[in-house]
């Protein structure tokens, strides 16, 4: 029996067995393993689930910003993760072209932090997906890149700055979503946004960045305005946040991503 | 000398470990990947990053997650020999039990499900049967 088959013939044990099971005590839930490859959600998720519950205009929204140049590595980490929320959006607008420019600009900037060949020859690979027009394996191909990349940064002691690739692609997924959200509200689409555990979690993290990480002007700002958004997005038994408070987020976002891709002084 | 030798010894012992260790983690990730393939022939897109580990009979291990509302979830789980039989549950924020779909086979097992509000969701791996061994789990979405 093939797997496929033998999964439909024995799934849905389903209500019945789960009320049946005990809730999760506190101290499980406290003790809940934190894992970044797979508790933090890839763009492509998010912007999936948008596509369930309204009907963005990717191309029009697909609108990549021109990366400044800056000799700051932790402006690049951050910016290589913009890139890679970049691709997603290319491949939700399904433009080959799109795709294949952010691929190049991701492998270029990730040659500037002297990561492994293994990542450089990934950018072959989303040529060849983006040239075949085969979206689903170009979403996995831009996740295994970006997850090749942080490796390669862990491997060569720039442990730091992988965090901060997480941060830039959800910076760029929440912008782009709360830019489209703001303009066409529905309680469905704003509950999308409400996202605290997850930035409760890279504020976690950047707090654990070496203090020449978190003296750096760009990271501090990144942290204020995560601080400042977190109480937007954490509203009270699951409702979504409200227009006024999409409203702030997207302005902040933007904000955000003006100051991740403009120029650094140290550059 | 003799110190010297006992030294290169350990280490060879414990670099034979990793690399066993290594072994298993891959084995039990190809395993799982299998069983997820399955769901990818539903359109479901398997996400690139795993949770691996040790999983012992009697402590079972919950992992955090972030779903999206509108989006469909499976997670997919296998272990390796001595275990018998694996279960995957999943609970909602405030670490209750939320319904889906289940499926269970000896030592693959997944949970899945169509949340009905975004936010922080719990998945608890326990080893039902069995001694402790190597798993994996990986998840997909659609």
């Amino acid at each position: 029996m093939s797997s496929r088959s033998a999964i439909s013939a024995v799934v849905l044990l389903s209500a019945g067995l789960l009320t049946a099971t005990e809730p999760l005590t506190k101290e499980q839930i406290k003790s809940a393993v934190l894992s970044e490859a797979i508790t933090i959600p890839t763009p492509g998720e998010f912007f999936s689930a948008m596509d369930e519950q309204g009907q963005p205009n990717w191309t029009q929204m697909f609108a990549p910003k021109p990366a400044g140049v800056t000799a700051s590595r932790e402006q690049m980490a951050l910016m290589l993760g913009v890139l890679v929320a970049d691709g997603y959006i290319a491949v939700e607008a399904q433009d080959g072209q799109g795709v294949k420019n952010t691929g190049k600009e991701i492998i270029n900037l990730a040659k500037k932090l002297n990561v492994s060949q293994s990542v450089i020859s990934r950018g072959n690979s989303i040529n060849d997906f983006a040239e075949n027009n085969d979206w689903s394996a170009l979403r996995e191909e831009l996740e295994a890149t970006q997850n090749e990349v942080k490796l390669s940064m862990a491997e060569q002691k720039d442990k730091d700055l992988v965090i901060l690739v997480t941060v830039g692609a959800w910076i760029r997924g929440t912008q782009v979503a709360s830019d489209f959200i703001s303009k066409n509200y529905s309680p469905g689409l704003a509950g999308l946004l409400r996202q605290p555990a997850i930035v409760e979690y890279l504020l976690a993290e950047l707090g654990k960045t070496p203090e020449r990480v978190q003296k750096d002007t760009l990271i501090t700002e990144v942290q204020h305005k995560l601080q400042s958004i977190l109480d937007l997005i954490h509203t009270k038994d699951r409702t979504p946040p409200g227009p006024e408070a999409v409203n702030t987020l997207s302005s902040t976002m933007d904000s955000l991503i003006d100051e991740i891709a403009k120029g650094h002084k140290d550059s | 000398m003799k110190t010297l030798g006992i030294l290169l010894l350990s280490a060879s012992i414990l670099s034979a470990q990793e690399t066993t260790d290594s072994r298993d983690r891959s084995t039990a990730r190809s395993r799982v990947l299998e069983l997820a393939s399955a769901f990818a022939n539903d359109g479901f897109k398997i996400r690139d990053g795993y949770w691996s580990g040790v999983l012992e009979k009697g402590k079972p291990q919950v992992l955090e997650v972030n779903l999206f509302s509108g989006n469909a979830y499976w997670f997919s789980a296998a272990a390796l020999a001595p275990a018998k039989k694996l279960s995957v549950t999943l609970f909602d924020e405030s670490g209750r039990p939320v319904d889906g779909k289940s499926y269970q086979d000896g030592t693959t097992a997944a949970a899945g499900l169509i949340p009905d509000a975004s936010g922080r969701y719990f998945v608890r791996l326990e080893l039902v049967e069995g001694d402790k061994a190597d798993f994996c789990l990986v998840y997909s979405y659609k």
